[in-house]
């Protein structure tokens, strides 16, 4: 018998016996749409994570270094000494003021934590250190922090709510009754940012729309809006990931020499730090559903072998019966093999199909945004929940053709 | 001769208490044409007989020869093949698979032995004709009568036009007038050439062949006409 022969045996009995090939098929969809849904949150919740750390801005490293010695400018310093390092891309201090913003007739209000403005200290490279574009205008500009003058760039939350759809530019807003001219706007971050609607999608949205809220002033204001009070914080931007830890290494080192440790105090730390922890606890939670979707995938396999081992007795009659009118061993192995793998291909086809859909309604409701998983994983878990239905469907026809056909025949 | 055993044992469990000996040194001839009846009561081991000339089970010990061919120690593909060819096999239980119609159930046999498409519809279709379902060959076993599942399972049996024709009890799950149109059916296969062996506990039925075997706890005990076993 050759395998054309095999084939359509295979497929009269796939179709002649619909309910148990239903039944099976039910086994390797369950198994594999499970884990094509599982892997696919697991990366979509990934993405938006990552879309989260990028918006904190990368590579950055913090710094804090205040000294109560009189005339010992840390923030000229390290500014100087930072944009002779090799590694270092950017550096700004990072301070903060608590005041009123107002335009004409507009006042800002700040006491909502999700529409609060944060009014920032910053030096010309802030919005490099922190991931920031010029939308319109320009930065503030060295000679803008060293003659103090009065100007300022918008977040593009803030410039929207202040100015509707005004150009700001060249406008004067007031920081409680001060006057500041608005010299240029950021790009919003949070815009074509891709995490979706779903609840963690918003959550991550929110937090990144927050830095929108924001107005930078030249830090050398703090003069004027915090009683004279130094700056203590600074961001410092590497230019690339490897550079972080060396440049780290330098400001320790230069912190230590410039800043006594009875006179002061300072400390270096890379945010990178925290997001490799929180990266860790994605891979555990990763690894988590993973293990759910392994678990699901075994149920989906123990289902195809229990409607095998079912419908065992009935085939082994059957086997009995074409070994007693002629068949051979491998005719009835191949054929078992041909319609176990069919059943299980067309399951293995539907499988992957409910389990795109049930990842386009997950996603869309957790994330919004749609994160399939990858050709590897999806062909990888058809793959073995295959293998799995062959295997066990193979199971009835290698144990019963190797019978005599007249206990075969015994079976009831 | 076409079959040939020499002391022919089956034994199971051998060596322990439970010890059956289904076959206890059976030696019998069967030449071609003949048309032979194995009576005997139930547990007698005309069943166990059957399955070994029928080559669907192998005896514990002692030799057969078919058509002049040791196949004692012949492998599991090579008896595939005998029972293919040379062996057609009706039931008491007709043994039909319910999945396929009652033509694809006839076509099996053909397709094992590796005939074409276009050969196995005449042959298929001739051999339901002959037994009188061809009206029915999209008929599966469930959709039938007993009588007609049991034609059927004779077309099967004849599609590969075999020399032997064995038959375990096959009126035995019929009423006396199908059973006598299932009779009728192989001594007609007889009288074309077919060499039948028909196992049956029923006299009557045995008494309308040419020779009869009795059989008892294993062993044949008569062998010969109707008037020579004295039925």
């Amino acid at each position: 018998m050759n395998i054309g022969q095999s084939l359509k045996m295979a497929t009269k009995s796939i179709f002649s016996n619909v309910g148990r090939s239903i039944l099976t098929m039910l086994g390797v969809i369950i198994g594999l749409a499970a884990v094509i849904i599982l892997v696919s949150y697991a990366q979509g919740q990934n993405i938006a994570m990552q879309a989260y750390y990028d918006s904190m801005g990368t590579n950055t490293i913090n710094v804090s270094a205040y000294t109560w010695r009189s005339g010992t400018d840390i923030t000229q310093m390290l500014y100087d000494y930072c944009l002779g390092l090799d590694g270092v891309a950017g550096v700004t201090p990072n301070g903060q003021v608590n005041v009123t913003i107002s335009y004409e007739s507009k006042t800002l209000s700040n006491n909502d934590w999700n529409t609060m403005t944060t009014v920032y200290l910053g030096s010309d490279q802030y919005g490099k250190c922190n991931d920031f574009t010029i939308a319109k205008g320009r930065e503030l500009s060295y000679l803008d922090c060293k003659r103090l003058n009065k100007v300022c760039v918008l977040g593009s939350a803030t410039a929207d709510e202040l100015f509707s759809f005004a150009d700001p530019i060249g406008k004067t807003i007031t920081l409680n009754g001060t006057p500041f001219l608005v010299v240029g706007v950021y790009q919003s971050k949070a815009a074509g940012l891709n995490t979706g609607t779903g609840d963690d999608g918003q959550w991550i949205k929110d937090e990144i729309k927050r830095k929108d809220r924001m107005v930078l002033i030249p830090y050398t204001m703090t003069r004027y809006f915090n009683n004279n009070e130094s700056i203590s914080d600074y961001v410092v931007r590497a230019k690339t990931k490897d550079d972080i830890k060396d440049v780290m290494a330098n400001l320790r080192s230069y912190l230590s020499t410039i800043i006594s440790q009875d006179s002061g105090w300072s400390d270096v730390s890379a945010p990178s730090d925290w997001q490799d922890s929180q990266n860790e606890a994605t891979a555990m939670q990763q690894r988590f559903l993973g293990g759910i979707a392994a678990i699901s995938l075994l149920v989906g396999g123990i289902g195809i072998m229990n409607i095998m081992l079912v419908t065992v007795t009935e085939r082994t009659r059957e086997i009995g019966i074409r070994k007693a009118i002629g068949a051979e061993r491998r005719s009835i192995i191949i054929q078992f093999l041909i319609e176990a793998a069919m059943i299980c291909g067309i399951g293995g086809i539907f499988g992957i199909i409910v389990g795109y859909i049930g990842t386009l309604i997950v996603c869309k409701l957790s994330f919004g945004a749609i994160m399939f998983p990858s050709v590897g994983i999806t062909f990888g878990a058809a793959a073995i929940s295959i293998i799995l239905g062959i295997i066990f469907g193979m199971y009835p026809a290698i144990k019963a053709s190797g019978l005599q056909p007249v206990v075969a025949l015994r079976a009831e | 001769m076409l079959i040939e055993i020499k002391d022919i044992y089956k034994i199971y469990n051998e060596g322990k208490e439970s010890e059956v000996r289904a076959l206890n040194g059976v030696s019998l001839s069967i030449g071609r044409g003949e048309f032979v009846a194995i009576i005997g009561a139930s547990g007698s081991g005309k069943s166990t007989l059957m399955n070994i000339l029928g080559c669907l089970d192998i005896p514990t010990y002692g030799d057969y020869s078919l058509d002049g061919q040791d196949v004692t120690d012949r492998t599991d593909r090579q008896l595939a093949h005998i029972r293919n060819k040379e062996i057609g096999f009706i039931f008491q239980g007709y043994n039909l698979i319910p999945a396929l119609t009652a033509y694809e159930n006839v076509e099996l046999p053909l397709i094992y032995q590796g005939v074409s498409i276009l050969k196995r519809r005449d042959i298929v279709m001739e051999a339901l004709e002959k037994v009188g379902m061809a009206d029915r060959w999209k008929h599966k076993p469930a959709e039938m009568s007993g009588g007609q599942q049991q034609r059927v399972a004779i077309a099967r049996a004849i599609a590969t036009h075999p020399p032997i024709i064995m038959a375990d009890e096959p009126t035995g799950a019929l009423d006396s007038k199908t059973g006598k149109h299932v009779l009728e059916i192989l001594h007609e296969l007889n009288d074309e050439g077919a060499t039948i062996i028909l196992i049956t506990h029923d006299n009557s039925i045995a008494a309308t062949a040419k020779r009869i075997v009795r059989i008892s706890d294993g062993c044949i005990v008569a062998d010969g006409s109707r008037e020579e076993v004295g039925l």
